[in-house]
């Protein structure tokens, strides 16, 4: 017998014909209860929902049980029953069907309830805050997560504390041995993240190899100090992935609600401010927020801001070095330094707008303004002297460094031979083979190179066997210490023999005094630089100091 | 234990071996030594299931192992090593393909100069079977054996 004809002859409910049909064909599930909770009515769909035949004549608790409704979650809907009023609770049946129910009282005595399958839409909504490849929470999930525990941690205090990952040379991993590699590496780190957590904490990763950790429910700071700590150690730990030993290391950046903030956004924010300040600080490491962090990013930014404008309206200057032949006292040439007069700033310290500008990778376009024009500036001395202009390490990852020199050189008429250009030994210390092709693409042109500060950092022996520099530039750093210290005097001398040894000229930089000068001289240093020989200078004084003096040519300097 | 994981070597092309040393974060010989006890369990039954047979050779100072086995199942139980905080600084020294185990089944033996520890641990070699003369027919496992030795002393 179809549910309604049941319904039919319940007595208390005075129905009209095309009303019962429409109930009984309607697409929501639907029944109808007397004033005390039991069925008088259902359609087909709410008895299929509830997988029960015979709903009528059962009262709602048996019904709710039958079905296999979880007890706590039946109780708002029986509760509402009793006091006559309308209620929504969203229940789950056998286990794996969730439903909203809905009750509403009737004017005319008993309730109507209706379902609505929720199921899918829940499943949608769950996948929807899940990361495919590992399975964790997405950037939607923890917000949505941070938003709920920041509304707890309102009403209760309790802190909580945001932690921010990134990967150290996940890069290197995902280019060297491919995507595959890469994200099995990735799955192999969530799993560690998992394992170093507490199953309250929600783990996330927001895209690439930018991971984050929501820690609640724990002591703060003393909590994320702990795990931050547990973080940097399991996942730095080697990975063994598909037959290969993978090595990654991770950054953390940590914010404590409320100190650091009391929004989702903010402490996001600020989370992301203590793991820049981790990577600059050599990563592998974690940091906390500090509020200073707020303004030195401001500041940070608004320098940028500066420099990219200064580029696009061309603030910078050149101010020219003159370099000194020791033998003859003649100026062999000039080395370009590369000057930012701020209207507002006033002059900004290459040491502080360099760096940016190599992080930013501006430098490229600032590198290859100050190459143009210190040899446009070079090409209208009345002297063949030689024109000296530092190479950025950024400047030989775009590929373009050979075309750039040629076309400057082309355009600018100035003799190849004439030009230096300087590199420090960070510019070999990655891809050392692609940066040498480069610069015997540069040798080609007919253009000189020159090793700069050599003799900090590294001072790798092996950059100078493996290109015939031709010219090693000592760093001021050993010429300053030669007076109050034998050793610094020892290091002059002996890189001096080398270069002698190796047919490469030497200059000693950063000669400032008399003595200093009589000192590089006697270790055999070809040319010098520095306060002493000749201050940076602009560009017309430059011009008139080579007009007024006999200059040594580059070639008979070599 | 042993015969299963053996039979199927000759199927399976993929042996591999894998030996690291860690630091051990153990502290106290009480710990120290249900830590070594419920390893040995854990290994024996877990290991034996996924066909890996190693050695695991420990002191005061470190842990020093050597797994044997198909790829994946050297990789997850690798993994699982990585996960344990009671392993510090973990140095993996080979992870390679082989042509036959050294160790076919779990075993575990204390290596320590320590009087004391070794009088705690010493029945151990001779409960799970440990074999130090396979460990010298070894270089590999030679040098890990020195090197296990020179963390307890750095320890002590």
């Amino acid at each position: 017998m179809p549910a309604f004809m049941s319904a039919l002859a319940a007595p208390s409910l005075p129905v009209s014909l095309p009303f019962e049909a429409a109930l009984a064909e309607m697409a929501a599930p639907l029944l109808l209860l007397d004033a005390g909770g039991t069925v008088l009515f259902t359609n087909a769909r709410a008895a299929a929902l509830l997988s029960c035949a015979e709903p009528v004549g059962l009262s709602l608790p048996v019904l709710l049980a039958q079905s296999g409704a979880a007890e706590p979650e039946g109780e708002p809907v029986l509760e509402a029953v009793r006091a006559t009023r309308p209620a929504r609770a969203r229940l789950t049946l056998d286990g794996d069907r969730r439903v909203e129910a809905a009750l509403a009282p009737l004017s005319a005595g008993g309730f109507a309830l209706t379902f609505e399958d929720v199921t899918e839409q829940l499943r949608g909504a769950a996948l929807a805050r899940q990361e495919p490849l590992t399975g964790l929470c997405n950037r939607v999930g923890l917000h949505d997560r941070l938003h709920a525990a920041l509304a707890e941690a309102d009403r209760t205090g309790a802190p909580l504390a945001v932690l921010m990952l990134d990967l150290d040379r996940f890069k290197a991993v995902n280019d060297t041995l491919g995507h595959p590699v890469g994200d099995a590496l990735l799955r192999k780190v969530a799993e560690r993240l998992r394992k170093a957590t507490r199953s309250g904490d929600v783990v996330a990763r927001l895209g690439g190899d930018e991971f984050a950790i929501l820690q609640a429910g724990a002591e703060q700071p003393q909590a994320s100090e702990a795990l931050a700590r547990r973080l940097v150690d399991l996942v730095g730990r080697t990975y063994v992935v598909d037959g290969h030993m993978l090595n990654v290391g991770v950054s953390v950046g940590v914010a404590v609600a409320p100190v650091d903030g009391r929004g989702a956004d903010d402490l996001l924010k600020h989370a992301d401010l203590a793991l820049y300040r981790a990577k600059a600080e050599g990563r592998g490491t974690y940091r906390f927020f500090e509020p200073a962090m707020n303004a030195q990013m401001q500041a940070r930014r608004s320098l940028e801001i500066d420099l990219r404008r200064a580029l696009a309206l061309k603030q910078f200057d050149l101010a020219f070095q003159p370099q000194i032949q020791l033998e003859t006292g003649a100026v062999t040439g000039f080395e370009a330094l590369l000057r930012w007069n701020h209207p507002e700033r006033g002059p900004v310290s290459p040491a502080l707008f360099i760096p940016l500008a190599e992080e930013i990778g501006i430098i490229v376009g600032i590198g290859e303004w100050a190459l143009r024009a210190a040899c446009r500036e070079a090409a209208s001395w009345p002297q063949p002297a030689s024109i000296a202009v530092n190479l950025s390490p950024v400047q030989f990852r775009g590929g373009k460094l050979v075309e750039t020199v040629m076309n400057v050189l082309a355009q600018t008429g100035l003799d190849p031979a004439r030009l230096e250009l300087e590199i420090t030994e960070g510019a070999l210390l990655e891809n050392t083979d692609s940066v040498l092709d480069v610069l015997n693409g540069l040798r080609a042109l007919g253009v000189k190179i020159s090793m700069d500060d050599f003799g900090t950092g590294y001072s790798s022996l092996s950059y100078l066997q493996k290109f015939p520099f031709d010219k090693i530039k000592i760093d001021q750093s050993f010429v300053r210490g030669m007076e109050g210290n034998a050793e610094c005097g020892a290091i002059v001398r002996a890189i001096a023999r080398l270069g002698a040894s190796l047919g490469m000229r030497t200059t000693a930089e950063g000669v400032e005094t008399p003595s200093q000068l009589d000192a590089i001289r006697a270790e055999g240093c070809t040319e010098v630089q520095g306060y002493l020989t000749g201050r940076p200078m602009p560009a017309a004084q430059a011009a008139a100091l080579l007009s007024s003096s006999p200059v040594a040519s580059p070639a008979d300097a070599a | 234990m042993s015969q299963p994981a053996l039979n199927q070597d000759s199927l399976n092309q993929d042996l591999r071996r894998l030996v690291y040393y860690s630091r051990n974060r153990v502290g106290g010989p009480a710990a120290m030594n249900e830590t070594i006890r419920g390893i040995l369990a854990a290994s024996r039954t877990n290991n034996a299931r996924v066909g890996v047979t190693g050695a695991l050779m420990f002191n005061a100072g470190c842990f020093a192992q050597v797994l044997e086995g198909p790829g994946e199942a050297v990789e997850t139980t690798f993994e699982r090593i990585q996960q344990d905080e009671r392993h510090g600084e973990v140095s993996l020294l080979a992870f390679e393909a082989v042509e036959t185990r050294l160790f076919t089944e779990w075993s575990m033996a204390f290596v320590g100069a320590s009087q004391a520890d070794a009088a705690l641990y010493g029945d151990m070699a001779g409960e799970s079977g440990f074999d130090l003369s396979r460990m010298t027919g070894n270089n590999l496992c030679a040098v890990l054996h020195g090197l296990a030795l020179e963390e307890e002393a750095a320890a002590a």
